[in-house]
């Protein structure tokens, strides 16, 4: 996303045009809080950016002046982050997710027509009002829901160009009745009441209204009266039904709802609970008289949502997987401690720092202690390696740390998930907490670390309140800090949120970003566990491997051995999206193959439509094609095939799918995301986005794709980092695999009709002059000849796909 | 330290200390790692990354490696040099400037023109004397009879009209041959060999000047009593006065030129004879029927001997050709540049190397100007139109000097000293492999002297680091991200403002022509520290 580059340069001869001079007071508040310096910088800025909405450039002259940061250091880092704006923006930010899902969705119509719709002209990202401020976000991680909108605070999922108006409307009005979105966050006693209704509470869920079916069970049970705990749990995993909710009643089956929004929580309340008493139960026939008055339609309605967990279909998305990252998912309040404990939580942390460990169940109470030389032997043992992506085994990355002289290092919990189609790292975040800080506790404490910190995105909001929330509850308790778990080994976490800068996943370019700088890699070695942060040695574990760690010291490392392949043990967690049935977020043995994952977990593609490729890996990955279905899910095959497990985005696409438009959608992503640092990088990627341009322009030369395959070759082996040297993946994947197509675009054509400008729309004979079509066209391309076969002016098309999708006589065909 | 350990560079063992770069280590074994944005001081900055090398498989920047006991590293093979390449390629592919003006890259003798043209301007005619004279082998003839391609691409001539480069030349010669000790041409040792050329016309002429100044011994026999060829018999007088090819006849003759008259090949002479007296033999007789070729004794192709296209080597070892006895050529610098091509072909044979056609100066170019570059190339030239030149008078030095204001001086300030442009022509690069659509020019002339043209700035950092280093009150910083990010003075303040301390320094370690004074001297810019 660079709307901040474009703005920011546009902008640059004029001179901040505020109504009035910000005050700017807040700038000594802010650095009061953050202090002065260097490292300061982001978090400043950030501060900044949600005061004002943007950074106005006296309060960055202001900060210089406070602090010991210097001009050029704010002008670079305010620059270098997608975050930050250099202008006011607009009333509310509208925010399209351009993820890979969202993508091969049609995340870009959707654009258009908001910007139609908003009147926003072309190279502007404000309505000309100022209300609205158009933003392109690299993804928002609710990959199940693509494409997705995002007006401030309130999530949209499945846009489409025509509900553009619709999403508008509904976003005014929300506003307008001042809905604010519903508190999920603060800390409830501990669960009483036998009976439970778990509600999935992680972004995406909450993105299709379960905050707000949340509140509305738990003011219903208020109601009636009923003994019934309404619990907030983490991510169900099964995005493509959210929002779902599970009920539990002793003596009864556990019952699934998927689908419910707030207006069925009474219904279902009565439903499972009945009311007892006269008076709660006159009240309750009271109300559901108002109910059934004010909706006009019979209120008992929830039955049609029931899920039976034996159906087959959700069976087999829950069968094939093992949960070991995320354990006891969609059953844990992300938040709450004890419950952690009960479950085993922390007993992992007790035998590393050796304290008798009595609050837990009684199996891991008192463990054998374990030094931090067979706490690292274990984590061999399992063969667990890093799953950010490289696959770097994880014990010999300790034990390197380890061997580095003390006293000062640092480990640090990757969650700087950036892939454009992955959202694992999110949800581990949101809904295990607890677990990926006992991962990097462990990590610390084999390392011989006493200060850590977690690199958390910034568009992960949910993430940073959920993870600060554990933190506070694990300092209050006296568990972090001064005493781990009460032990003799201090250890501080804190957590560091991202500006909005992809390349920041990598690990040197994370560390520049916490010491305050851009974000720009530097050449490996030395590496971190040597020299890191600060120079001081420094272990950066992606945050899926982290919360794998307890697992594996309190089952053994054989029994996490037990899954995977030869070289790739373990699980590994994966984001199920695209053009597949069911999609969500699964947890799955290495080895399992493409096919099991594509066609038994998420159920295939969609009737008619046939299972092409599967992207792997996001903008480092490559796309297998349906032929290769069969290779196993580990990291050494997907590395043959030319893709890379990557964090772990898996994006399944159909025939509708173009495949060089997906190559320049992800080079376009990692050139957008590119530091600028180095050469290859910079420059060569945008070479090769040029060519791909002009391949999907109907401009290619027959040359252009051996240059392609050549510069695509140096561009990986020249780069600085892995970001510059997997970015050719997607490229040189397609090239291999689907070599036809782009032979294809070289004539003229593009096989999946996607590239605009190689399609036309065209109206066939069997139209019946409804002018359904004209009506619907948002450039009155189509005149409305009412009874006369309508025809469409090409040169106003802009190929939105709006009259093929409302005609009722399939008479629109694309040619 | 004394723990000295050997590591392997292109299979020869190199002995390191601990804590060296490879790229330190490479130099100390004589081996020229290309890099742009290194500077010691600064530590590996590591971004233009044209200084890769291979290691285990994997190119690497050998400026930011450090050594370690058992290293083998490939640095001279033709994949880690077509790595380097595509390093500069793309740069090139983003950078906007040319290295030499149009006028320079027309030139079939490359003169150096907008040089010549600042130091008329500057008054300075003993320095535009020696530019002109160490490229041309006639500039009094050229000065009076070129065709002048330069012209045809000045810039000037977008504008209103080109500059009166032609003019400007004849004015240059002529003030040479007023003065006292005119200008020789310097000449490189004696090389020990000879060569005979046959034809003292023009491409004769432009030859025996070429390899005279490489230091070889020519003789130049002709048939008629007087060198000179066409140019004597063919031109009026007042055209081109004899007192002025006389002169310039003389000036070869004194830098050893031997000239044999009334000698006629095939009549008095025969090439087995020459052959037998000199190392090789030039053919430059002019026209050249079958007739003659038979008489030459060498193959013909139509109506011309047969002359190999890029070496103008003949049948016959050891025996080139040139002019138009190879081919018709209309115009008199064709003709020049003609012999002057051959003869550096013939002089890699006598070197021992295989004859071939001298590679064309590398130059980066960045096409037509739009208006708006236009107008910023036109700040700082003279407004005034075209001088009027008399024919029999030529310029005066203050009409010179006013015609050669004109000039917009839009080759670069850093060409020749510019370690982008000397790896360019050592690795051969293709500068225009990878353009696409090209960013428009941009110079922002500085109050203090500097200019910053953003266009060839390649983002090595250097100067962002020696302003940080230098605690600059303001500094420089990359502004943006990936391929929009520039280098910037912070706040949208002008470059110098942030060059308060260390503007010097920073002009003189930009590897490219972005940061450069706006005049230090007629040749630009002249020592920038890399090279």
């Amino acid at each position: 996303m660079n709307s901040m580059l474009e703005s920011a340069a546009a902008e640059k001869p004029e001179p901040v045009a505020g109504p009035a001079p910000p005050d700017l007071g807040y700038v000594a508040e802010l650095v009061a809080r953050y202090g002065r310096t260097p490292d300061a910088v982001i978090p400043i800025l950030q501060g900044l950016q949600e005061h004002y909405g943007y950074l106005p450039g006296e309060s960055l002259l202001k900060v210089c002046e406070q602090t010991s940061i210097t001009p050029a250091a704010i002008a670079g880092v305010s620059s270098f982050y997608d975050m930050f704006r250099h202008r006011p923006a607009g009333k509310s930010i509208v925010r399209v997710c351009r993820g890979t899902a969202c993508h091969v969705t049609g995340a870009e119509r959707v654009e258009d027509a908001l910007r139609r719709h908003l009147n926003i002209a072309p190279g502007q990202d404000t309505d000309p009002a100022g209300l609205f401020t158009i933003e392109k976000v690299a993804c928002l991680g609710c990959c199940t829901l693509a494409p997705v909108v995002k007006i401030d605070q309130l999530t949209f999922g499945h846009a489409t160009p025509e509900k553009a108006p619709k999403i508008m409307d509904e976003f005014q009005v929300a506003q307008a009745l001042g809905e604010a979105a519903p508190n999920t966050e603060e800390l409830r006693a501990p669960a009483t009441a036998k009976a439970q209704i778990n509600v999935g509470l992680g972004s995406c869920c909450m993105a299709k209204g379960s905050d707000q079916l949340f509140a509305a069970l738990q003011q219903s049970v208020a109601r009636a009266g009923v003994e019934v705990t309404v619990k907030r749990v983490g991510c169900v995993g099964i995005c493509h039904r959210t929002p779902l909710i599970e009920v539990i009643q002793p003596g009864k089956p556990v019952a699934f709802y998927e689908g419910l929004q707030a207006a069925d929580a009474r219904s279902l309340i009565y439903r499972h609970f009945g009311v007892r008493g006269l008076v709660r139960r006159v009240a309750g026939w009271w109300n559901r008289a108002l109910d059934t008055l004010l909706l006009e339609q019979a209120v008992d309605y929830t039955p049609r949502h029931a899920v039976d967990v034996k159906q087959p279909e959700v069976a087999a998305f829950l069968d094939q997987q093992v949960h070991i990252a995320t354990e006891s998912f969609g059953q844990a309040d992300p938040l709450d401690l004890d419950e952690y404990v009960a479950h085993g939580g922390f007993s992992a942390l007790a035998r590393c720092v050796g304290v008798d460990w009595k609050p837990g169940p009684p199996e891991h109470a008192g463990g054998k202690p374990l030094s931090a030389l067979e706490i690292i032997d274990t984590v061999e043992a399992s063969g667990l390696r890093g799953r950010g992506g490289a696959g770097f085994p994880t014990a010999a990355k300790w034990r390197m740390a380890a061997h580095q002289p003390g006293p000062v290092k640092y480990v640090i919990g990757n969650g700087d998930e950036g892939d454009p189609g992955a959202f694992m790292d999110r949800m581990l975040l949101e809904s295990f907490p607890f677990r990926i800080i006992e991962g990097l506790a462990i990590a610390a404490v084999a390392t011989g670390t006493h200060e850590g910190f977690l690199y958390i995105r910034h568009e992960y909001p949910l993430a940073v309140k959920r993870v600060r929330a554990a933190i506070k509850l694990l300092q209050k308790r006296g568990w972090l800090g001064e005493r781990l778990l009460g032990a003799d080994h201090s250890f501080t976490l804190s957590i560091k949120e991202g500006a909005g800068a992809f390349v920041c996943g990598e690990e040197t370019a994370l560390i520049a970003s916490i010491e305050g700088h851009r974000g720009m890699p530097r050449l490996r070695p030395p590496f971190p566990v040597k020299q890191g942060l600060w120079n001081k040695p420094t272990v950066i574990n992606n945050v899926e491997t982290l919360a794998m760690v307890p697992w594996i010291l309190r089952h053994g490392p054989e029994a996490f051995a037990r899954y995977g392949t030869a070289s790739s043990k373990g699980t590994k967690v994966f984001a199920l999206a695209g053009n597949v049935r069911r999609g969500g977020l699964i947890e799955i043995p290495m080895g399992t193959t493409v096919r099991e994952i594509v066609e038994e977990i998420g159920g295939g593609v969609a009737p008619g439509r046939r299972f092409k490729a599967v992207q792997i890996g996001g903008p480092s990955g490559g796309c297998l094609p349906a032929r290769m279905a069969d290779t196993p899910v580990d990291y050494e095959s997907l590395r043959s095939a030319g893709a890379i497990m990557g964090s772990g985005g898996l994006v399944v696409l159909d025939d509708s799918a173009c495949m060089v438009d997906i190559a320049r959608y992800f080079l376009q992503f990692t050139q957008n995301q590119s530091c600028g640092k180095c050469t290859f990088c910079r420059i060569g990627t945008r070479r090769m986005l040029d060519i791909l341009d002009q391949l999907c322009a109907g401009k290619g030369h027959t040359r252009d794709l051996a240059e392609l395959e050549h510069l695509a070759k140096q561009v990986g082996a020249g780069s600085l980092c892995g970001l510059g040297k997997t970015a050719p993946n997607p490229v040189l994947t397609t090239l291999r695999y689907f070599h036809e197509e782009y032979e294809a675009h070289l004539r003229g054509r593009c096989p999946a009709g996607k590239c605009a400008a190689l399609i036309q729309y065209r109206i066939k004979d069997n139209c019946t002059g409804c002018t359904l079509c004209a009506q619907s066209c948002p450039v009155d391309a189509i005149p409305a000849t009412p009874y006369l076969r309508h025809a469409i002016a090409q040169e106003k098309c802009t190929r939105c796909d709006a009259c093929r999708k409302v005609c009722p006589y399939n008479a629109v065909e694309v040619v | 330290m004394s723990n000295t350990f050997t590591i392997t560079i292109d299979k020869h063992p190199v002995e390191v200390s601990p804590g060296q770069t490879v790229l330190a280590a490479a130099k100390s074994a004589g081996i020229d790692i290309p890099t742009l944005c290194f500077l010691e001081r600064c530590g590996p900055l590591t971004s233009c990354l044209v200084c890769l090398v291979k290691i285990n498989g994997k190119m690497v920047p050998s400026c930011g490696l450090v050594v370690e006991p058992g290293l083998v590293v490939e640095s001279e093979t033709i994949e880690v040099h077509e790595a380097r390449r595509t390093s500069l390629e793309l740069l090139f592919s983003d950078h906007v400037g040319d290295c030499l003006a149009p006028c320079n890259r027309l030139c079939p003798l490359r003169l150096n023109i907008p040089q010549m043209l600042r130091q008329i301007q500057e008054g300075a005619m003993d320095q535009a004397i020696r530019t002109a004279c160490e490229a041309l082998p006639l500039p009094g003839v050229l000065g009076r009879l070129c065709h002048h391609p330069c012209e045809q691409g000045c810039r000037r001539g977008q504008w209103d009209d080109p500059a009166g480069i032609r003019n400007l030349e004849r004015t240059v010669a002529d003030e040479n041959q007023k003065t006292a000790e005119p200008y020789r041409p310097a000449t490189k040792p004696a090389s020990g060999k000879s060569v005979t050329i046959v034809g003292a016309g023009p491409a004769g002429l432009a030859a025996t000047f070429h390899l005279l100044r490489e230091g070889h011994a020519v003789t130049i026999a002709d048939r008629h009593a007087e060198a000179g060829g066409s140019l004597r018999r063919a031109v009026d007088e007042h055209v081109l006065p004899r007192a002025v090819l006389d002169f310039e006849i003389r000036v070869l003759e004194s830098m050893g030129a031997r000239f044999k008259l009334n000698t006629e090949l095939g009549r008095d002479v025969t090439l087995d004879g020459l052959l037998g007296g000199s190392d090789a033999v030039l053919v430059a007789t002019g026209e050249c029927s079958p007739e003659d070729c038979a008489a030459f004794e060498l193959e013909n192709s139509g109506a011309s001997i047969k002359a190999h296209p890029d070496t103008w080597h003949t049948s016959r070892p050891g025996v080139f050709a040139a002019g138009r006895a190879v081919r018709v050529m209309n115009q008199l610098i064709k003709a020049l540049g003609d012999g002057q091509a051959a003869a550096s072909s013939l002089h890699r044979f006598l070197q021992g190397q295989a004859p071939a056609r001298a590679a064309r100066p590398f130059s980066s170019v960045m096409g037509r100007l739009n208006p708006e570059e236009l107008k910023l190339f036109a700040r700082g030239a003279s407004a005034a139109g075209g001088t009027p030149c008399s024919s029999r008078a030529g310029f005066s030095r203050k009409e010179a000097s006013l015609e050669a204001s004109r000039c917009l001086h839009c080759d670069c300030r850093s060409s020749g000293n510019c370690a982008l442009q000397t790896y360019a022509e050592k690795y051969h690069v293709d500068a225009s492999r990878f353009r696409q659509q090209r960013r428009n020019f941009e110079q922002h002339l500085q109050p203090g002297g500097v200019i910053f043209e953003p266009g060839k700035c390649i983002l090595c950092g250097i100067c962002v680091k020696l302003t940080e280093m230098a605690a600059e009150p303001l500094g420089l910083a990359f502004i943006g991200r990936g391929f929009d990010v520039r280098i910037a003075a912070p706040f949208d303040h002008a470059i110098d403002e942030g060059l308060v301390k260390v503007a010097e320094d920073c002009v003189r370690h930009c590897p490219t022509g972005a940061l450069s004074w706006k005049t230090r001297s007629f040749s630009l810019n002249a020592g920038k520290a890399h090279l």
